[in-house]
């Protein structure tokens, strides 16, 4: 296991594992997506308090996880490209930046959408909501920063020391609901706040589901990155004409 | 007749129209990153593929 990942570094090996894990990625990600909402849609029961309006938690949460998980991959792949210099996790870290701020879009706009019922605003300035706000912040700097630079190294250098410098708000988000007084409500997760067994696995399926997703987009996105990286040796030659033939 | 009146035939009622833009929202968002991925991937292709018959 940890010689395949060594082997990983290089760019050609990356590349064919990209291409290999696709498919891999995909069909979980469409069946659990699919069954997710079936569970989230149609066999989880109401609340008793949200009537059918909470049926937004089962995209809110699970993209709202996976907005601050992206970000620390992000952030940790970019420092294992600071100090071991391997170029893939760079790659890793520069084409985890969409899909991230992807993620933190959904979650904002579901809970705008999901705020407009229950509190009666679009948008309040909240402790939880503001932070989640910063965080999208984060991922346009990030990706502004690394498109600033014509060289992909002295790119990923710089940006990645702005990716750990951001990784202080992912607690603050985290914790945002208890620390302040905030009208976003406290953990649904692991704390009883679900306690309906149906919507626990909707829930459940939908964030297998969004990990599956983040997977298959960082396998596509990696495989162009490595060729445009890698332009010049002669396997990505190689490739490029048998593809375009 | 605002929105969510409008909206009220479908499932989940006086809910609907909120929880139907959410999903529908997100089902966006999501087939927009596989687009701009999808076409990220060709443009690459095909500007490395000039670069190479060029070079020749």
């Amino acid at each position: 296991m940890w010689k395949w990942i060594q082997r990983q570094a290089s760019p050609k090996v990356f590349y064919q594992t990209c291409n290999r894990l696709i498919p891999w990625f995909f069909w979980p990600f469409l069946s659990l997506l699919i069954l997710g909402l079936y569970w989230s849609l149609v066999i989880s029961p109401e609340d008793y308090q949200q009537g059918d309006g909470y049926r937004i938690i089962f995209i809110h949460v699970p993209s709202a996880i996976l907005s601050m998980m992206v970000y620390a991959v992000m952030a940790i792949a970019g420092g294992i490209g600071l100090i071991w210099q391997i170029k893939m996790a760079e790659v890793v870290a520069k084409v985890s930046a969409p899909i991230g701020a992807g993620f933190t879009i959904i979650a904002l706009a579901t809970g705008a959408i999901w705020g407009k019922p229950m509190w009666g605003a679009w948008w309040v300035w909240d402790a939880r909501l503001t932070s989640e706000l910063v965080l999208l912040f984060l991922y346009l700097a990030y990706m502004s920063l690394n498109s600033a630079f014509d060289n992909p190294r002295t790119a990923a250098k710089s940006s990645s020391i702005l990716a750990i410098v951001g990784l202080i708000n992912l607690p603050i988000i985290h914790y945002s609901v208890k620390w302040w007084n905030t009208l976003h409500q406290g953990y649904s997760v692991g704390t009883g706040g679900i306690k309906d067994l149906d919507m626990q696995i909707a829930l459940a399926l939908m964030f297998v589901a969004s990990i599956l997703l983040y997977a298959l987009l960082v396998a596509i996105k990696a495989r162009t990155e490595v060729l445009i990286r890698e332009q010049n040796s002669r396997w990505v030659e190689e490739e490029v004409r048998s593809l375009m033939s | 007749m605002t929105m969510v009146e409008f909206f009220s035939f479908l499932p989940y009622g006086k809910y609907a129209f909120y929880v139907w833009l959410a999903y529908g929202v997100s089902a966006l968002t999501i087939i927009a990153l596989f687009v701009a991925a999808r076409r990220n991937h060709s443009i690459t292709l095909l500007s490395l593929n000039n670069k190479f018959s060029r070079s020749k």
